[in-house]
């Protein structure tokens, strides 16, 4: 992993205001706010369940995030460290979710073309094929025998009745964002 | 107690989680569920987060239409799915503009998203509309002797203000059902902590940390089993506990089950019809499998 500091590259940074508006946005859309009044208390960061083996500090996201130092973020492979547990978002005494902050940069991150991770890529194209993140499998029991849908005796796994107009409608959503 | 609800599965369950599937089929519709197939679903959108929030949300919004359509409400038994939808339906009812965004994105596929849908999971299914003195009334085959962990599932229980099926810091529904089977429970704790799942794709050896560190701390605390009611959360317990106990270097040996396998057994089910068989921890040490502990 590289780049996983988000503190040293905002030293000779300047905040960059349009990408604070268009977080702003999309948090409003996810009927989330602004870190506006975030007073750097840290409880989300005690609690995070990525802090001790990632070092996630969900503060100084948020930190960042209110100063308009979006890019820093966006750049940063500490955002996709996220275990997505929302415990930071249960206990803000601020009522702020720095969870969502970190979805809506993830998103930002994509939009920008920034190179995301193959298994990601792999759950999208999938659902445009299937409908769902992954096509059923065979598994294996404790005694190694492979079993499927099939031979346990369930129904034929679902899929989207008319899969091209599926794909159409979800290839048009995932050009635009949610704010 | 009678109700028909959307068997909504998301995408782990029906792809290859079959064993929580397969109890679920068998449990509930003794307890008077009825469970109705839904062909037309699709994923919820909360695996895709963090790649575009507006499809999560439309995905979300597309499964909830589709049993609207049905005139029924949605049962689905992943966390992750379940507060997808109840995210959707939140943002949905309470924002105009969005709510006629995803309405003309719907439209392209037929679909109308008018919120008439209520979203269940297994725990409110069982613990507030079934009830535990209903659900006592089935069980021919206490799960004696044994104490058993819960693991909720984060997203079952946070973030409260969506509206989760149990409290966010101090659940307790999934113990009332343990004891209602007969078993016993208490609160451990790393209860809270989260099973590792959602990094399994960018940080995999982490994510197996996490796994192994709560399940040494099960094992530490005495539990018998852990018990789970989130697919993802049985694939890390329990599909990869092996793998797991690599991450910290020490032997992990606890049987993981689906509350809903338990429940089943309790019921006096057939272990095959429960699909026990696919459980790769090693639940046969255990007395209600024929093993001695």
């Amino acid at each position: 992993m590289c780049n996983m500091s988000i503190v040293d590259l905002t030293s000779m940074a300047q905040p960059q205001k349009e990408l604070r508006e268009k977080i702003s946005t999309m948090l409003g859309s996810m009927q989330e706010d602004m870190p506006n009044y975030c007073y750097q208390c840290g409880k989300c960061t005690s609690g995070c369940e990525a802090f001790i083996l990632l070092e996630l500090e969900p503060h100084k996201v948020m930190g960042l995030a209110k100063s308009g130092f979006i890019e820093e973020l966006v750049n940063s492979d500490i955002i996709w460290t996220c275990l997505t547990c929302f415990k930071c978002k249960e206990r803000c005494p601020q009522g702020l979710a720095p969870v969502h902050v970190l979805f809506v940069l993830k998103n930002l991150a994509v939009a920008a073309g920034k190179q995301i991770h193959t298994g990601y890529s792999n759950m999208l194209q999938s659902v445009l094929g299937c409908g769902l993140i992954q096509q059923p499998r065979d598994v294996v029991t404790r005694k190694s025998e492979v079993k499927n849908r099939e031979s346990l005796q369930l129904p034929e796994c679902p899929k989207p009745k008319d899969i091209s107009k599926f794909q159409q409608v979800l290839m048009k959503a995932a050009t635009e964002t949610i704010g | 107690m009678k109700m028909k609800v959307g068997f909504y599965l998301g995408c782990l369950i029906p792809t290859e989680q079959y064993a929580y599937e397969m109890s679920l089929r068998e449990v509930l519709p003794r307890l008077g569920v009825e469970l109705v197939e839904m062909e037309d679903a699709s994923c919820c959108g909360a695996p895709l987060r963090s790649i575009n929030l507006l499809l999560t949300l439309y995905l979300s919004a597309r499964n909830l239409a589709l049993c609207e359509e049905k005139g029924i409400d949605v049962f689905a038994p992943c966390p992750n799915c379940h507060l997808a939808l109840c995210e959707a339906k939140r943002t949905l009812d309470s924002d105009q503009k969005v709510r006629e965004r995803l309405n003309s994105m719907l439209k392209e596929e037929g679909l109308k998203y008018s919120s008439s849908a209520r979203v269940y999971h297994t725990l409110d299914l069982l613990h507030d509309k079934i009830g535990i003195e209903e659900i006592k009334k089935h069980i021919t085959h206490p799960i004696k002797e044994l104490k058993i962990a819960a693991h909720y599932g984060c997203h079952l229980i946070r973030p409260a203000d969506v509206g989760r099926p149990d409290d966010s810091e101090n659940p307790q529904k999934f113990e009332h059902i343990l004891r209602a089977i007969g078993a016993n429970t208490e609160d451990y704790t790393e209860k809270l902590n989260c099973c590792g799942a959602p990094i399994m794709i960018t940080h995999p050896e982490s994510a197996l940390t996490k796994t192994a560190q709560k399940l040494k701390a099960v094992q530490e605390h005495a539990f018998n089993a852990l018990a789970t009611l989130c697919p993802w959360g049985h694939r890390m317990f329990d599909t990869k506990q092996s793998n797991a106990s690599q991450t910290i270097g020490e032997t992990l040996n606890m049987p993981v089950l689906y509350l809903t396998q338990l429940l089943g057994l309790a019921m006096g089910i057939e272990p095959s019809k429960l699909g026990l068989e696919l459980n790769l921890s090693p639940i046969e040490q255990l007395k209600v499998m024929g093993g001695g502990e």
